[in-house]
């Protein structure tokens, strides 16, 4: 069993994990039916718990467990949980029209991807690079990534609760950065983006049901009307 | 001499505002109860705080303690030096009184007003000084001066179903922002430069700081600072803001709140920004001779008691910054033992103006409770039902008038001797301009003596003007305490000058490097000197002795007189026209007549009479008439600002289109844009 503690081996798990929730999250942005939406993200926030506990096994650092377990439980178990919940409430199962239809949005997904690698390729340096350093250069550009479609996705979408979808994803971008460049920020600040996107879920759920009250519709563009 | 308890006294009066702010709020749905505890542990709290303080000036050298918090740049770090330490014993002074005067004064709150949200407040407003006067921590002092702006808006807009009042609170908080940006950005420049948020440290780096970057951190500062404290053109908030709010609050937003402006500007000026050069100085001096002229001009045009002492608040704050100045200009001027005189006569007209503000304003807040209104057109005769209210009134307006033998007095003479010192001091235009700001302090202080004379004759002598001031009483006994404690301060502080002094001597030295309190005083122990070549002496105990001695024979001639010519009593001389009235009083707005024409060229006085009449206009069947004058800074200044700010937030709506999706593409634009250009080769 020595590949387990070889360096290379990690960083082709990771590699290959995270083009994984790259496709993932391309996926997302074509997908028209919320509780796959909602059932992808969960996908992905598993597979990033995973990357995170890969990081913290080979550079033995133990406190990003806590921050794996805690986006396990978390993102791809208690907010699927209460999204899902929240469309069986609502009942509506099918997002209306984008506001830019699906081949172009992927397309576009993919021109963001590039913006990704473009961002990131300024931060690699190989010949600077440790081992250590090595696990994982592909993330900071998944990251990226990841972190512009997921906020393409909340300005393309029309519904409050695909919106929240976006946020998050928006949110597990920042989380890989994080974790891909720094090896895991302070328990603190983690536990205080947590908490954040906890309350942010939360507040949202609330709103969206409060948009459906006043305006029999979730579509948050009917929100202008409070302009006047 | 490092035994004595400063420390614990200072936390022991942290904790109990702190528990009076909970308790406050804890047992609110028991009015009664809550005022005992609202009053108690405020008192409790002055009391340890004044111990502190009397303790750390006795104690002399500076205490320093810190925790650090975890977080960069931040710790709660607190320095109890000489500075400090004379702001708080300020603060304790009046909270103390305010303390006793609040348990009668709130008597009346029970069952319609929520006693345990004023309380919380209240506690929170002594707290957040406590913690601006003592802080150590660029970001800790701007905390606590946050807090205490938020609590001085929920005080002032206690009354809140008042429309005068609303609108009083929000000019209160917008000009409170402007004034936290303004620090935030001073303390941010002088971070940059120290690399630390800790006040020590700037001390050290005031010597890299260059020219403008020092010129506009002092603009920066006085701008911030000068708001909070009322100067012109900054004031137009004081004016309405402190007469709304209930008159306990008044009396400590105009006693010690203005005065943090004032310790900011001290500890900055003096401590942190280097040796400020000297237009910085002549600025600050021509800033307060501005404010004292025109604080005490506005207050002439006042008929409303309340708004009136926040006008002379200005005055006053005016006349603590022309002894700043001078001694900014002296010390860059290389005469230390100016800059000291100077100095005391700013920071010993602070507490004095604190002292007989506070009391003044309580005062009003009596007559106030007693007979429900402020406007002076409409009161009259208190004196007889309220006589320790109107002596305690007297006091103050004595006082204030800076009339021997009371503090105000001393303070304002020591200001004169530093502003005459001065002309043979410095050279050139800084030669001429103090004894222009020497004239001009006199002008402000015969004019508050004219415009006391007004506010004590036309309140409580005479007759009752209204039913409310016929039906006038007594304020409750506790009122009654408070207020008689800071006029015996008034006294103490007067009489007992030269015995108070001497603790200036570790602020002094603190600051400029030199004892000079004490060389104030004369070798006879009773007379003040101004320490300066041909410089004044004066002795406010010799000039009591000698008022009190000009007092007998005009006793004994009086009750010879009365001897020899038994006392007839008969009707008031009325000009042939007999059944005088309350009507045909004297009235405030006819006793500030003639100074409204002397001075019409700032007033702009606008006047308005209207006959209706049926057949001819020789029988009038009503006349109307209206007198006002122009609100010129309001006018001038902040309505064409406003109206530019309008606009351009007109122009701006263009952009808030509403949609989400819209307010997201900027973000996202913009974002995408920032990360491109920032990996651009």
């Amino acid at each position: 069993m020595t590949f387990l503690q070889d360096p290379e081996f990690g960083d082709r798990i990771i590699t290959l994990m995270a083009a994984l929730v790259l496709v993932l999250q391309i996926a997302a942005v074509g997908q028209r039916w919320l509780v796959s939406s909602i059932r992808i993200f969960a996908v992905q926030s598993f597979l990033l718990a995973g990357i995170a506990g890969i990081i913290a096994y080979f550079n033995h650092a133990s406190h990003i467990y806590i921050a794996a377990m805690l986006t396990l439980i978390l993102k791809a178990g208690l907010l699927p949980w209460l999204l899902e919940r929240l469309v069986r409430r609502i009942e509506i199962r099918r997002e209306i029209e984008p506001l830019i239809n699906a081949p172009l949005s992927i397309l576009i997904a993919g021109g963001l991807t590039l913006v990704g690698y473009v961002v990131a390729q300024s931060f690699y340096h190989p010949e600077e690079t440790s081992v250590r350093g090595a696990l994982g250069h592909n993330t900071l550009a998944v990251a990226i990534a990841l972190f512009l479609i997921g906020f393409f996705t909340m300005l393309n979408r029309r519904k409050a609760l695909t919106q929240v979808l976006g946020l998050l994803s928006l949110e597990n971008g920042l989380f890989l950065a994080a974790i891909s460049l720094t090896y895991g920020m302070p328990l603190v600040v983690e536990l205080g983006i947590f908490f954040d996107v906890l309350v942010a879920v939360m507040v949202l759920g609330i709103l969206v049901f409060r948009i459906r009250e006043a305006f029999d519709s979730m579509d948050v563009s009917k929100l202008r009307n409070l302009r006047e | 001499m490092n035994t004595l308890p400063v420390g614990p006294a200072f936390a022991l009066s942290l904790a109990a505002y702190s528990t009076g702010a909970l308790a406050s709020l804890a047992i609110w749905r028991k009015p009664a109860l809550c005022r005992y505890i609202c009053c108690g542990s405020a008192l409790a709290g002055a009391s340890f705080g004044g111990l502190a303080a009397v303790l750390g000036i006795l104690q002399g050298a500076p205490l320093r303690w810190s925790i650090s918090s975890g977080i960069p740049l931040f710790a709660y770090s607190f320095d109890y030096d000489a500075l400090a330490g004379f702001f708080n014993l300020t603060l304790a002074i009046l909270a103390g009184a305010v303390s006793i005067y609040s348990f009668g004064y709130l008597k009346e709150f029970e069952g319609k007003r929520n006693i345990g949200f004023f309380g919380f407040l209240f506690h929170l407003l002594l707290l957040s000084l406590t913690i601006v006067f003592t802080a150590a921590n660029a970001f800790l002092f701007l905390i606590g001066w946050e807090v205490m702006a938020l609590a001085a808006y929920g005080l002032v807009t206690f009354y809140h179903e008042d429309r005068e009042t609303r609108r009083a609170g929000l000019l209160y908080i917008v000009m409170a922002h402007i004034d936290a940006g303004c620090l935030l950005l001073g303390f941010a420049l002088l971070m940059q430069v120290s690399g630390s948020a800790d006040f020590a440290s700037f001390r050290t780096a005031a010597g890299h700081l260059s020219s403008s970057q020092q010129a506009v951190a002092f603009v920066l500062f006085f701008v911030g600072f000068g708001i909070k404290a009322g100067v012109i053109p900054f004031h137009i908030w004081l004016p309405a803001a402190h007469p709304v709010a209930p008159s306990n609050i008044s009396s400590l937003l105009s006693g010690v709140v203005l005065k943090a402006g004032i310790y900011g500007m001290t500890r900055v000026f003096l401590d942190g920004l280097g040796v400020l050069p000297s237009w910085a100085g002549l600025l600050v001096l021509i800033v307060g001779v501005a404010s004292a002229v025109l604080g005490v001009l506005y207050a002439l045009m006042e008929h409303d008691l309340k708004r009136l002492l926040a006008y002379h608040s200005i005055e006053n704050i005016g006349i603590i910054l022309i002894g700043l100045g001078a001694a900014l200009v002296f010390r860059v001027a290389g005469h230390p033992q100016l800059a000291g005189l100077a100095l005391i006569a700013a920071l010993f007209h602070t507490l004095n103006h604190a002292i007989f503000k506070c009391l003044l304003f309580l005062g009003a807040g009596s007559v106030l409770h007693s007979t429900g209104t402020r406007n002076m057109e409409e009161l009259g005769g208190l004196i007889r039902p309220m006589p320790v209210t109107a002596f305690c009134f007297l006091i103050g307006a004595v006082a204030i008038s800076g009339l021997p033998p009371l503090n105000g007095f001393v303070s304002e003479w020591l200001t004169y001797q530093s502003l005459l010192a001065g002309f043979g001091a410095t050279g050139g235009l800084t030669r001429i301009l103090f004894p222009l700001a020497g004239s001009m302090l006199a002008l402000t202080g015969a004019l508050a003596a004219a415009c006391f004379v007004k506010a004590f004759a036309i309140t409580f002598l005479a007759l009752p003007r209204n039913a409310g001031s016929r039906s006038a009483h007594e304020a409750p006994r506790s009122m009654l305490v408070g207020m008689s404690w800071l006029a015996m301060a008034c006294v103490a502080l007067g009489l007992g000058a030269t015995w108070f002094l001497p603790a200036f001597d570790a602020l002094t030295e603190q600051l400029l490097g030199q004892r000079i309190g004490s060389n104030l005083i004369s070798s006879h122990g009773w007379v003040l000197s101004a320490g300066t070549p041909h410089g004044g002496m004066v002795s406010t105990s010799v000039i009591a002795i000698a008022l009190l001695l000009l007092l007998i024979p005009a006793l004994l001639v009086v009750s010879i007189a009365a001897r020899r010519f038994a006392s007839k009593r008969g009707p008031a001389w009325d000009c042939g026209l007999p059944g005088l009235t309350e009507d045909n009083e004297y009235t405030a707005t006819a006793f500030s007549k003639a100074l409204r024409m002397i001075f019409s060229v700032l007033y702009q006085p606008r006047r308005e009479i209207q006959t209706v009449f049926d057949v001819s206009p020789y029988f009038p069947k009503a006349i109307r008439f209206e007198s006002e004058i122009e609100p010129t800074f309001e006018k001038r200044l902040y309505v064409p600002l406003k109206d530019l700010l309008l606009r351009f937030a007109t122009r701006m709506r263009a952009i808030q289109a509403g949609s989400i999706h819209a307010y997201l593409a900027y973000i996202f634009v913009t974002l995408v844009l920032l990360l491109l250009f920032g990996v651009r080769p």
